[in-house]
């Protein structure tokens, strides 16, 4: 993939002895600091719940974990309801997602940045806040139930399945919306004019070569499901499912073994989704042809309507199921009693606020932190021998195909081990902070890779024969190139790590409470008007973030253009 | 069947692409639409081609009106710059693709994917996807695919830009070969004169929209009638009247009746003949070896004229040279 071009100047340039010392021993520390730190906060923890799987209680290497997970009847059925909601949710995410995608990218259906907009709502949110608006529309004491007179009971399979929908979609989409724009216009035409009907176009052509994307699309989506933890907590009710299920096993009743195996399972349908893309991504490459021109919106009403129908539906209900949490969140007794109030936002759970800012402060510190780092691994990746920067890159984005839940599970493993130098990280906001920016840390990775290729080797190379120290390099030409990438790299770190549920469950203590946690918290002790009040906080929180970042990217762009 | 195209008009928000053109491809015919960037070529071969719409005019095939009928019962051949072939279809399946439309028999179009894959001189690629050919292959296969159906028109966008020059020249021979044994009229596009020169019957030099010249590569070559075609087919020396008449009057008696800037004269480089001459009035300026060619350019009574010779004309820069131009060296054009 990349990793070739990462070190084509080393490639193409013969090794010169004479480089200074300090280069070297300054992009010597870029890469090894990153990958130290690699090792130590992802590699390790994986390994030892590895290990942990194997390891019996009698203290014997063996299977017997795995074993043991068939004869405890909860979670054979979590299994089962694991993968009953998990493959429905997958199944019409896929349809729904193809057709906003479609919608999107190859038609003239009007609304389209309002659907778009729309989509982008469940990425400001911890995902239980759709499973709050979702209980507040349609559950027990909804809207709904209210209005008609009638008690739904939305709890359970039904709740869960739209919730994780709704949750799930926008990645859907931003997947496959991805491939469908892989294509050529020149493709229909030539199908046009060899005589097929548009149908037969659509079959011949559009849907083979978007295989990969729903491929792809399809086990991301089973992933996110079965290893989210907020809607199931949320919405689920009684139908336990495999997150829920190892959450009680560990924290509850303390059978590590069993949530070690369950991890290692996990790991199965995220990893055939990273090798998919990957195959995905070659196969694209081999057909990218540099002169497609990408094929050109059209009208046709038969197709059109019933697409706007669908991709409008569901653009308002995402949209309406956030709405409600916020409205609710400022009225005294929903759904009985609307008038305005702010009552709910004088949390009574103890602590008060303090999960936010602890919230804010660890996501700041996630931001900072990985931005610094996948900043001075990129840097110095460069500089590195091709097969070396290979072995890294492929370290680097191995975390993607890590759950969140298993990468929780696997530092408790590593961390809360007394006795070894690491276990003083274990119940600091360091820990979670880190564990954050391990969880997305692929998705940044990548980013700052592309940022970088946009840095001209030759100009470096110029500022260098200039006499230049590599300081004044970085300072004069890197650094003011790539501060479009740094600061969408600092603010999607930000931003996944005050929503993110799945991994952080695990490490919270009482003096570490997270924003998203407290949610929970305050949702499962009855509290949802306050916990309405609290998502409203948290949303507010990252769209702030998500307006100072593109207020931020305007800066740099216009200075650039000055 | 032949294809006669009257007064077509097409425009793209008041831009006009195509100002009323008027062309007949007859029948076994091969046509060269050549012209720069943005002459309205490409244009023109997507409106016969049925993937875009036009303004006004009359598009007959055969007779028939081919306004009302889309593209896709046209019945045509159509190869892109770009290859375009299906990447998720095997080289078989992208050729047979046109006949699997037309629901013939799986059997008849095996047996006519394995002869046009002997025509293409790729027998041993069926199974193979486009993205495991190279360039030259996959436009030979994009060719196969458009000829599959057996089109009563053949249709070429640029089909040997985006191929690097060797590949290029095979491949143009091949077409040619293809084109003069199968006998389909065929349009092609191209802003390459040399491809249009060695490859059509004939050559249609367009301009803003308008057609500036038709005629064989010899007429457009040899007599050009305007300025634009004399500078696009080639280099030439563009001499004004005034300057015709006091330096070589016997280059009058072929112009045209009009006004004094009207017309130029038009000498190609190869039909300026330079002798050397000590004391002859014409300087060499400079002198490049091209190869087969040696271009000179000359200081000449006042203007500056380029020469081309395919022998050594034994001079050096700064040589007095005796320049002179034959009687039917030049074809007058409209400036």
């Amino acid at each position: 993939m990349t990793a070739p071009s990462l070190a084509l100047t080393d490639k193409t340039r013969p090794r010169r002895a004479s480089r200074p010392l300090d280069e070297r021993l300054l992009f010597g520390a870029c890469v090894l600091v990153p990958v130290v730190a690699l090792v130590l906060f992802f590699l390790l923890p994986l390994a030892t719940i590895v290990w942990r799987s194997v390891t019996e209680e009698s203290g014997g290497i063996g299977v017997a974990n795995y074993l043991a997970l068939f004869r405890t009847p909860g979670i054979l059925r979590a299994v089962g309801n694991s993968l009953l909601v998990g493959t429905a949710t997958t199944a019409v995410c896929l349809v729904l997602g193809f057709a906003v995608a479609y919608a999107a990218q190859r038609t003239r259906v009007p609304g389209k940045r309002f659907v778009a907009a729309a989509l982008s709502l469940p990425l400001l949110a911890p995902s239980l806040v759709l499973g709050l608006g979702l209980i507040f529309l349609l559950g027990r004491n909804g809207l709904v139930s209210n209005l008609l007179g009638v008690r739904l009971n939305i709890y359970g399979f039904p709740g869960l399945l739209i919730a994780n929908v709704l949750y799930a979609l926008p990645q859907a989409v931003l997947i496959i919306q991805a491939a469908l724009r892989q294509s050529d216009a020149r493709y229909y035409d030539a199908a046009e004019v060899m005589g097929a009907t548009r149908l037969q176009q659509f079959l011949g052509i559009t849907l083979p070569n978007v295989k990969f994307g729903l491929l792809s699309a399809g086990f991301v989506v089973f992933t996110v499901t079965i290893t989210d933890f907020g809607n199931a907590v949320t919405i689920g009710g009684d139908f336990s499912v495999l997150a829920t299920e190892i959450y009680n096993q560990v924290t509850g009743q303390m059978k590590f073994g069993i949530g070690a195996a369950v991890g290692i399972l996990l790991l199965l349908p995220t990893g055939i989704a990273v090798y998919i893309e990957r195959v995905a991504a070659q196969r694209q490459f081999g057909t990218a042809s540099e002169s497609a021109l990408p094929p050109v919106p059209d009208r046709l009403p038969m197709r059109d309507i019933p697409l706007f129908l669908v991709t409008m539906t569901l653009a308002l209900s995402i949209a309406a199921v956030v709405a409600t949490v916020v409205f609710a969140s400022v009225v005294r007794l929903w759904p009985y009693r609307l008038d305005f109030t702010t009552k709910h936002y004088a949390i009574t759970l103890s602590g008060g606020y303090d999960p936010l800012w602890t919230s804010l402060g660890v996501s700041a510190a996630t931001a900072g932190i990985g931005t610094v780092l996948l900043f001075a691994l990129v840097l110095g990746l460069r500089r590195m021998p091709p097969g070396l920067a290979k072995a890294v890159y492929l370290l680097a984005v191995l975390p993607v195909g890590v759950p969140g839940l298993v990468l929780g599970l696997s530092y408790i493993f590593a961390f809360n081990l007394a006795g070894t130098p690491l276990h003083m990280l274990y119940g600091t906001a360091l820990l979670l902070a880190l564990c954050n920016f391990y969880h997305y840390h692929t998705q940044g990775f990548l980013t700052m890779v592309t940022g970088m290729r946009a840095v001209p080797a030759a100009l470096e190379e110029a500022a260098g024969c200039l006499g230049g120290g590599v300081l004044r390099v970085l300072g004069d030409v890197v650094v003011p190139v790539m501060v479009p990438t740094l600061l969408s790299v600092f603010f999607f770190l930000f931003m996944r790590s005050m929503v993110t549920l799945s991994a952080i469950i695990f490490l919270v203590s009482p003096s570490t409470n997270l924003a998203a946690v407290t949610v929970m918290r305050l949702d499962e002790a009855g509290f949802v008007s306050q916990a309405a009040a609290f998502s409203t906080c948290i949303m507010a929180a990252v769209a702030a973030a998500a307006l100072a970042m593109r207020g931020a990217l305007a800066l740099a762009g216009r200075r650039k253009a000055a | 069947m032949d294809l006669q195209i009257k007064n077509l008009l097409k425009t793209f928000d008041g831009f006009v692409a195509l100002d009323r053109i008027t062309l007949n491809v007859e029948e076994r015919e091969f046509v060269c639409l050549l012209g720069p960037s943005g002459c309205g070529k490409t244009t023109l071969l997507r409106i016969i081609a049925g993937l875009m719409p036009y303004d006004a005019g009359e598009l007959l095939m055969g007779g028939r009106d081919l306004g009302t009928v889309p593209a896709r019962d046209r019945g045509f051949g159509i190869v892109f710059q770009s290859y375009s072939l299906f990447p998720n279809m095997t080289v078989a399946q992208n050729i047979g693709y046109g006949l699997k439309i037309r629901k013939a028999p799986r059997d008849r179009i095996a047996a006519r994917v394995g002869e046009l894959l002997d025509l293409i001189k790729l027998p041993k690629v069926a199974d193979r996807y486009p993205w495991q050919l190279s360039g030259g292959q996959q436009q030979r296969v994009a060719l196969a695919r458009a000829l599959a159906v057996d089109p009563s028109l053949i249709l070429l966008d640029e089909p040997l830009s985006a191929l690097d020059a060797r590949v290029r020249a095979d491949l143009r021979t091949e077409i040619r070969d293809v084109q003069r044994r199968l006998g389909i009229p065929t349009i092609m596009v191209t802003h390459d004169q040399e491809e249009a020169l060695t490859l059509a019957d004939k050559v249609v030099c367009m301009n803003h929209g308008l057609i500036e010249q038709v005629g064989t590569p010899q007429d457009l070559y040899l007599r050009p009638r305007t300025r634009f075609v004399a500078d696009f087919m080639g280099s030439s020396n563009l001499l004004p009247t005034a300057w015709v008449r006091e330096t070589m009057p016997h280059l009058m008696p072929g112009r045209p009746d009009g006004a004094e800037n009207a017309f130029e004269a038009c000498v190609r480089p190869e039909r300026v003949a330079v002798t050397p001459a000590p004391d002859a009035d014409g300087r060499v300026i400079d002198l490049t070896f091209l190869g087969n060619i040696r271009r000179l350019r000359l200081s000449w009574r006042g203007r500056e004229l380029l020469a081309e010779t395919n022998r050594d004309p034994g001079v050096e820069p700064g040589a007095a040279v005796d320049v002179s131009v034959a009687a039917d060296a030049c074809a007058w054009v409209r400036a």
